[in-house]
């Protein structure tokens, strides 16, 4: 016998794992606003918690000169761009705080047709939005989701059923997510930002 | 959070479970379909993505092309047979559409395999594509059938095929067939290469009666279909039925538009005989028709 799922998944307890996992990416998750200097300005994106010691994660489309990152807490910075691969889609930035709270990696190579994704970002004006859905496709260099998504999603975390972050959100594609794979973005990491 | 993981490994867990019955059908330009390996060499897919009667391959889920021969269509329920030689892998392990109930959540697959998320939306009672193929029950689905899932199996949380997906036969909703179906037109077209549908050989246009020729004669229902077309050596030409007669019932169950006729020339009704109730000239006659079969499109 193989393990199917015979009996009635416990909806509550579903319900309360992934909304506990929606506030613990709510935390690793930035709002990413455009013009740094000129005050009040427009979200334009999210960003991922990479590193306690400031250094954030998100889309090159994203990543603009003067931006300014806002974490979940209401502290904001204005972030230092230091990296930017528009190839892969993907920007460092860096902000001059330590202690913040960052994002577990997982490893999206390890990543399966069908398993559950959940994906938090700001989408039309809502910040720290959740979304579900499951793994559609992966491929080394996207992983397709099975999930609704939207303009200001961008750059934020896409996680699996642990919460480990497998990828940044990028696009969308015939109603698809489009996330950038976590392996390519620790290669990018490994590359820019070396020493 | 062990909720979500576990629930997640079953979802992973089914798509594994059923790729390797899944294959991608080149049966048309660009795009493939998706088709599921129904009994050892037979592959089932929707009708409207087979576009070509010669040269139609399937690729296994390890990738290998094989050539597929053309067994049977029925446009009706937008089901097509393939009958592919040497075709490895166990053919799909399938589920129990009566068991499926409003909400259970689903999987719909495609070739790679690729993977959609939802729940049944809506169950409902057999109903009668535009195409007049007889689907044992409506199964609505809540989910995204993506470009090339048309033929795909949908699955349930156990990986077991429940239906097939298509959005060939509906324009606004996502649609399954249930295994009950597929299985009845498989074996159908595996044994004659078709489906069979009742066949009167006349053309009709639904009329309204009059108040008191309806009150009259007595008839059943307030309306009927006028004979607008009689082939001649049709089956209704052969009993005797004329252009101009009004059909008001077949076999006593009112035929108030063309629905109701087809609804009574289910494939089992060839051969057999049907009493056709007729206005001709102000009066009641009563038919014996024996129901023909539909000839199919192109002949043979």
């Amino acid at each position: 016998m193989s393990a199917t799922l015979t009996a009635e998944p416990d909806l509550d307890a579903l319900g309360a794992a992934a909304s506990s996992l929606a506030v613990e990416l709510g935390r690793v998750t930035v709002e990413v606003r455009g013009g740094g200097r000129r005050g009040a300005a427009a979200t334009v994106g999210a960003g991922v918690v990479w590193h306690p010691d400031g250094l954030i994660l998100t889309n090159a489309h994203v990543a603009h000169r003067d931006v300014t990152v806002v974490l979940a807490d209401g502290r904001s910075w204005s972030a230092r761009l230091v990296a930017r691969d528009p190839q892969r889609d993907l920007a460092a930035l860096v902000v001059d705080a330590s202690g913040l709270p960052a994002a577990r990696i997982g490893d999206s190579g390890a990543l399966r047709v069908g398993e559950l994704v959940l994906a938090v970002g700001n989408p039309l004006g809502l910040v720290r939005a959740l979304s579900a859905g499951l793994v559609h496709a992966v491929g080394p260099r996207a992983i397709h989701a099975d999930l609704r998504l939207a303009p200001g999603n961008s750059g934020g975390p896409l996680a699996d059923a642990r919460g480990h972050v497998v990828g940044l959100n990028a696009m969308i594609v015939g109603g698809l997510a489009v996330a950038v794979p976590s392996r390519e973005a620790r290669r990018f990491v490994r590359e820019q930002l070396r020493g | 959070m062990e909720a979500l993981l576990s629930l997640s490994n079953d979802l992973a867990g089914a798509v594994e479970r059923a790729a390797p019955s899944i294959l991608a059908v080149h049966a048309r330009r660009r795009l493939p379909s998706t088709g599921i390996h129904w009994r050892p060499g037979i592959v089932v897919t929707a009708d409207h993505t087979v576009r070509m009667t010669e040269g139609i391959t399937v690729e296994t889920a390890d990738g290998r092309s094989r050539p597929a021969a053309l067994v049977g269509r029925d446009p009706g329920s937008d089901l097509t047979v393939l009958r592919v030689a040497d075709l490895d892998g166990a053919p799909a392990a399938l589920g129990d559409d009566a068991a499926l109930r409003v909400g259970h959540m689903v999987l719909a697959l495609g070739y790679g395999p690729r993977a959609s998320w939802g729940v049944i939306s809506a169950l409902g009672p057999r109903w009668r594509t535009w195409r007049g193929g007889e689907i044992d029950r409506l199964v609505r689905l809540d989910l995204v059938l993506y470009p090339g899932f048309s033929g795909g199996p949908l699955v349930d949380a156990g990986g077991r095929v429940v239906g097939l997906n298509t959005s060939g036969l509906t324009r606004e909703s996502r649609l399954a067939l249930p295994v009950t179906t597929v299985a009845r037109v498989v074996d159908e077209l595996l044994r004659k290469g078709h489906v069979s549908r009742g066949y009167l050989g006349v053309g009709m246009q639904p009329v309204r009666l009059p108040e008191p020729l309806r009150v009259g004669l007595g008839l059943p229902g307030d309306g009927g279909l006028i004979l607008v077309m009689v082939e001649p050596d049709g089956p209704a030409a052969r009993a005797g039925l004329l252009l101009g007669d009004v059909l008001v019932a077949l076999d006593g169950v009112p035929t108030g538009d063309l629905e109701d006729v087809q609804a009574r020339l289910g494939g089992d009704r060839v051969g057999s005989t049907i009493t056709a109730l007729v206005v001709r000239a102000g009066a009641r006659v009563e038919v014996a028709v024996t129901v023909g079969e539909r000839p199919r499109r192109g002949g043979s």
